[in-house]
């Protein structure tokens, strides 16, 4: 959305954020100062949807300069250093977390925090030589990490073998209970050991990390490809330039009759924001600099080759709850074999239009958009009408297995990220068998993403990142907080009710 | 046996074996333990009708010589069973072999298997048999939580057909008193099962003045000192959630 000079002083003033965010937000709101018409050629049938708020671009700006999200390849750090930043390949473990917390430092994104930090056990376990003393360099690694990066998007993958590195990054996780990085391991039952996959899970209850994707199917879809952001699988040595978002409960809200939504709205409104996907991108790679002199490019880190972009949805479940409502039906999102119906109607009616239409740059994946069950965000009034992705709304959940089901049938649409979290309770800490084998049943569904947390945690997943409610409730008191993720989440909750989810018994 | 009385089924259970299990709590026990927290799964209906007079949701209704349980209507407010003089619950359910294995059939993705407890599994060895080879085409496990009371002469094919048992040691010397029955022959059924390798769990529930605790806990230790894998559970007995007429036999 566009913003004005007011928003600058209203962040001047702001007695709840610290100095970088605010320096952040100021860069911001000064992308958003620039009148899209001219910058990017927004028409104006473009721009009243954003103003309707059926699209949303989630405040990425209009002067692109990086790209949204960017899965440098480390490993190239590990074999050749990096010429820019004038640091020699990794001679031992000291040399490896120094550098890679020094190049962190240069990777930016949206949030201008790297949103990937890498496979970091496959990338230090062949620096491990000494157990004791290691764990406690990784720990303090973690912990720079945590300080530093602040901003739960930050995500480190794992896996999917059992590393001695993997272990120990473990032990960290359980030990700190931070909530950055966001950690998954890229899980594959055939592959994965049992142990360490069972003690995943046990961080996964008491840390609230490493969540599990699935690997195999991710790789089917994606090749080489990173877990990201929240829970985005992006191919690995790229990115994704830019993600939109269809409000599907506000289009639906608009439409007459289903007819005219399936035929007219959607598909108008889908169009829309995918020509908006184009200029955003054609703008990053044509006329802002940022591949011609990234030093991420020159040497090899990235590579523009290998960028997507994202075409995201949220609200299904209240477009579906509309339509069910308009026809006198009682029956909600989320129990309704006709409520699948619908979403299945809808889902494919934008898959289409996503599929059929051509994308620019985006080689890597077949010049095509890849969909995106984008988990929610609160930068409108209609955000409160929006639940996050494809997910049934907090409050209506129904049995854990009846759920799963419901959400599985929705993740063969969302190429590049979608998942689900679930609130266990103390009782499946005695039995972590349990919750692998409904892992493993999920994944069997062809779930992409799955996770979990304990509901007593301090550390809960929002929508995907993690925040510790703790933090939340000073962002409540008016309160100044490390992370801006504790920001986001006040409002996601304020939305979504995220901390009050069905505990699992 | 055509049928099975079902009390309850839980469909994700972690505390019914290693692993997500769905737990099928079958009704009829052929002992009446003073501790039970399951005392409403001992006795089957008798038709009383005294349930639908406590049942202020009318979930409950007496029609063509039945009682008839709606569970939408239900508020689980457990009225009907802690106010039931007769260790019984109206609330029960009866599947053929098929219409229970739909119901595992449902759940199949998440579990690791089926445990069946109750009540006393084993006074439905024919019904069970049946279902536990069907359920074992899906390629889960089957177990059967015990009590240890039964004949195991009459259980052998169900025992085969078994994958693991969780078993529960009541008493060494005091089971008369304690589960007021003349059943004897747990210790032996447990020998037998730990022969065969069939035992994931073993459970005594310690309760001082009615059980011989110490001497259960030991003799059952000693049973399973070559058995390192099977774990050894021991349960404080604790009157939170026993039933009205439970605590009175306290």
């Amino acid at each position: 959305m566009i913003s004005d000079k007011k928003d600058i002083i209203d962040i001047v003033k702001n007695k709840a954020l610290t100095y970088q965010q605010k320096l952040f937000n100021l860069a911001n709101i000064s992308e958003r100062l620039l009148e899209s018409r001219e910058i990017l050629r927004y028409t104006n049938e473009e721009i009243i949807h954003l103003e309707n708020h059926m699209i949303c671009d989630l405040n990425e700006g209009y002067a692109i300069y990086r790209p949204r999200y960017i899965v440098a390849d480390y490993s190239t750090f590990v074999k050749k250093g990096c010429k820019f930043l004038d640091i020699s390949a990794p001679k031992n473990i000291d040399e490896l977390l120094d550098g890679l917390l020094i190049l962190y430092n240069h990777v930016p994104s949206i949030t201008s925090f790297p949103v990937y930090i890498g496979n970091i056990d496959t990338l230090i376990d062949p620096f491990i030589t000494d157990e004791q003393t290691d764990y406690i360099k990784i720990k303090r690694f973690l912990n720079h990490i945590d300080k530093t990066i602040v901003d739960s998007f930050c995500h480190a993958n794992i896996g999917p073998n059992k590393t001695k590195a993997g272990e120990l990054i473990i032990k960290t996780i359980l030990e700190l209970k931070n909530p950055t990085p966001n950690i998954t391991l890229r899980y594959n039952s055939k592959v994965t050991d049992k142990d360490f996959a069972l003690t995943a899970v046990k961080a996964c209850l008491k840390a609230s990390k490493p969540s599990f994707s699935n690997e195999n199917l991710y790789h089917k879809d994606m090749g080489e490809h990173a877990i990201v952001s929240c829970y985005n699988a992006l191919p690995m040595s790229g990115g994704a330039y830019t993600l939109l978002r269809l409000r599907l409960g506000t289009i639906a809200k608009a439409s007459k009759t289903f007819k005219e939504f399936i035929e007219i709205t959607l598909p108008k409104v889908t169009k829309l924001m995918l020509n908006m996907i184009d200029k955003r991108i054609k703008f990053l790679v044509e006329e802002s600099s940022f591949f011609e002199t990234s030093f991420l490019v020159k040497e090899s880190f990235i590579s523009r080759d290998n960028f997507t972009a994202m075409a995201g949805i949220v609200g299904l479940a209240d477009a579906v709850n509309h339509f069910l409502a308009s026809e006198g039906k009682a029956e909600r999102f989320g129990l309704s074999s006709e409520g699948d119906e619908i979403a299945h109607h809808i889902m494919q009616t934008i898959a289409s239009n996503v599929n059929s239409h051509k994308g620019v740059y985006v080689e890597r994946t077949k010049e095509k958009y890849l969909l995106h069950a984008q988990v929610g965000a609160n930068l409108s009034d209609e955000d409160n009408y929006n639940t996050p992705a494809h997910r049934i709304p907090i409050g209506e959940e129904p049995d854990l297995h009846v759920h799963i089901k419901q959400a599985a049938q929705f993740h063969k649409y969302f190429v590049s990220g979608t998942g689900d979290l679930f609130a266990f309770d103390q009782t499946y800490l005695g039995n972590l068998d349990a919750v692998l084998d409904i892992i493993n049943g999920a994944m069997e569904m062809n779930y992409r993403y799955i996770t979990t947390y304990l509901q007593n945690s301090d550390l809960v997943r929002v929508t995907g990142y993690l925040v510790k409610r703790s933090e939340v409730n000073k962002v409540e008191r008016g309160e100044v907080v490390l992370r801006d993720t504790a920001i986001l989440a006040k409002g996601t909750n304020d939305n979504s009710k995220v901390f009050q989810r069905r505990i699992r018994k | 046996m055509r049928d099975i009385i079902v009390n309850k089924i839980i469909p994700f259970s972690t505390v019914d074996g290693i692993g997500n299990r769905c737990a099928i709590f079958v009704q009829g026990c052929n002992v009446n333990c003073i501790y039970c927290h399951n005392s409403e799964t001992i006795n089957l209906c008798n038709e009383c009708r005294e349930c639908i007079e406590v049942c202020d949701q009318n979930a409950l209704t007496y029609l063509y010589n039945k009682i008839h349980y709606n569970e939408d209507k239900c508020t689980f407010c457990d009225n009907c069973i802690n106010l039931s003089k007769y260790q019984s619950s109206p609330k029960t359910k009866k599947y053929t072999v098929e219409e229970l294995f739909q119901v595992v059939k449902r759940y199949k993705p998440f579990i690791r298997g089926i445990t069946i407890s109750g009540g006393e599994p084993t006074l439905y060895k024919d019904f069970l048999l049946k279902l536990f080879k069907k359920v074992k085409e899906l390629g889960i496990t089957c177990y059967v939580d015990t009590n240890g009371f039964y004949n195991g002469e009459n259980l052998i094919d169900l025992i085969k057909e078994t994958d693991n048992f969780l078993f529960d040691i009541k008493s060494i010397h005091q089971t008369k008193s304690l589960c007021r029955t003349q059943l004897k022959g747990c210790l032996e059924n447990l020998v037998h099962l730990l022969n065969l390798n069939k035992v994931e769990e073993v459970r005594p529930v310690i309760i001082g003045d009615y059980d011989d605790s110490k001497n259960t806990v030991i003799t059952v230790a000693k049973t399973l000192k070559n058995y390192p894998d099977v774990t050894y559970k021991l349960i404080k007995v604790h009157t939170l959630g026993l039933k009205k007429r439970a605590n009175e036999a306290n």
